[in-house]
């Protein structure tokens, strides 16, 4: 986006379109056509995209929370200050990814010490 | 036909427009704002009209007035906004542009910024708290050069080196334009083949290229080096793009002259503008002495603006007069403003006048039209 210096109707174009979007890709499509009418500013377009298709993404309320602030600051700065928002943002995210790993693993112990007990118990019961 | 165009031009700005500013902009009498050729929009200040050779403020209802209590008001915010519209929310991606103080937008338009200045060590990298926005709307005005390019051809394959001169505001890159596309084009009725071209643009005002593509025609035979300094810009074209014939607009330093020379040398023809009264104040400036004379220029065509009406005057390299046209009608603004009858119109713009002949250009006594078949007498 920034190195490229495409605007960011034509990035969130770029991105819906391309192979890497996944599960973004309604989220990129309607971010850059809410842009391309020229109608708001990056923020509630991203803001209302995110609402829109919020439901058919694997996200908590909390990463929602996240990206919603993150539309705030995209496409307002140069070329610098947009790096260092992405980085930033970049860093937050890392943070939640963290969080939920360790709530996956916390998850997993726990439904694998239920596994056990329940095999010991179906053990028992055989017995 | 130009009338349709330049209101569909101005639907264009609209959709750039704050809703405000775009409900005052709809108001606006077409006729009049069929000549409308920039649109000053400051943060608390009044609104601004530019016309050929004067201005007037714009009222909430779309009227043209002389008293800027009267006009309408534009808010910061909504100079905010427009920047960031302008922008496509991307100032980002407007980065080496806003640096340059300009936009370059859609359709050829061009959006001036004012702000205040951010410097990065000695280097202006942009502006912040935009305070104003010029938005000058394109003249592309296909044919207004064809009465004049047959005193630049020089064959059927071949043209001279040529220098439009003006002051500012009188039509130098409209016509450099329009002739950059004959060039480029040919002309059947000219006897004239086409010849490749190479638009140095440092300003993006020649071909107003919009994401790599050119917003006006300028031929199909021609290459535009876009944002690109005139000096190496010109060498970059001899270098790698062959050109027959290299245009550039508003020539101003010995560095541009320099250039100049070395294209000459290199076998390729000049068309160029330069901001100047006449000759002899071109001449005078540092450096362009060496373009001017012999083996300079070949055709000096010289533009203005008296009483509201242009004027355009084509001489040689040894001061003869090829052709001159008193109301040379670029088919577009005072004209089409006149003929709408406002006396507010036609009051200030006789005022404001421009002065190229009173100022700098003195009208030759004696000096005659060889289009009209008499004889040359007189130089420059």
């Amino acid at each position: 986006m920034c190195v490229m210096g495409k605007p960011l109707n034509k990035a969130f174009e770029s991105l819906g379109k391309g192979n890497y979007g996944g599960v973004w890709v309604p989220l990129f499509n309607r971010s850059g056509s809410l842009l391309q009418e020229q109608i708001l500013d990056a923020g509630n377009a991203w803001r209302i995209a995110l609402e829109e298709t919020a439901a058919a993404l694997p996200l908590a309320q909390e990463d929602i929370d996240l990206l919603r602030d993150f539309g705030e600051l995209l496409g307002k700065s140069d070329r610098d200050m947009q790096h260092a928002v992405l980085a930033m943002e970049k860093e937050k995210v890392s943070a939640l990814e963290r969080k939920a790993k360790e709530e996956a693993e916390t998850t997993g112990k726990l439904y694998r010490n239920l596994g056990a007990l329940l095999g010991a118990a179906a053990v028992i019961l055989l017995i | 036909m130009e009338k349709v165009r330049h209101l569909h031009a101005l639907d264009r700005i609209s959709s750039y427009l704050p809703d405000r500013l775009k409900r005052v902009v709809s108001r606006m009498d077409p006729g009049k704002a069929a000549g409308l050729e920039e649109l000053r929009i400051n943060a608390e200040m009044p609104l601004v009209g530019v016309f050929s050779g004067f201005d007037c403020f714009i009222a909430a209802d779309g009227s043209f007035t002389c008293r800027h209590d009267q006009a309408f008001r534009v808010g910061r915010e909504e100079v905010e906004e427009l920047f960031y519209r302008l922008c496509e929310h991307s100032v980002y991606a407007y980065q080496d542009d806003i640096a340059r103080g300009f936009l370059t937008l859609k359709g050829g338009y061009r959006a001036g910024i004012c702000g205040k200045a951010v410097y990065q060590g000695q280097t202006l990298k942009g502006f912040k708290d935009i305070s104003s926005i010029c938005i000058r709307i394109p003249r592309e005005l296909k044919g207004c050069a064809e009465p004049i390019f047959p005193f630049i051809r020089a064959g059927r394959h071949d043209i001279c080196n040529t220098l439009v001169i003006s002051p500012p505001r009188c039509g130098k890159t409209t016509l450099l334009r329009d002739l950059c596309r004959i060039i480029s084009t040919g002309s059947e009725a000219a006897d004239f083949a086409g010849l490749r071209t190479v638009i140095v643009d440092e300003r993006s005002e020649i071909a107003a290229c919009y994401r790599g593509v050119p917003q006006n025609d300028c031929g199909p035979r021609t290459d535009v080096l876009d944002g690109c300094r005139k000096a190496e810009g010109i060498e970059m074209a001899l270098r790698g793009l062959s050109p027959a014939v290299i245009v550039v607009d508003e020539l101003g330093t010995g560095q541009d002259a320099e250039s100049i020379k070395m294209a000459w040398n290199a076998g390729a023809r000049i068309v160029a503008t330069a901001h100047a009264y006449d000759i002899n104040d071109l001449r005078e400036r540092l450096g362009f002495g060496i373009l001017i004379g012999e083996g300079g220029f070949e055709r000096y065509i010289v533009l203005g603006i008296r009483n509201g009406s242009r004027w355009v005057k084509v001489w040689d390299a040894y001061g003869n007069r090829l052709y001159s046209d008193q109301a040379f009608r670029m088919p577009d603004g005072v004209f089409r403003v006149h003929s709408h009858g406002a006396e507010m119109f036609r009051e200030a713009e006789s005022q404001a006048a421009c002065t190229s002949e009173v100022q700098g250009h003195p009208a030759v006594p004696g000096e005659r039209d060889v289009r009209n078949g008499e004889t040359v007498e007189q130089g420059f």
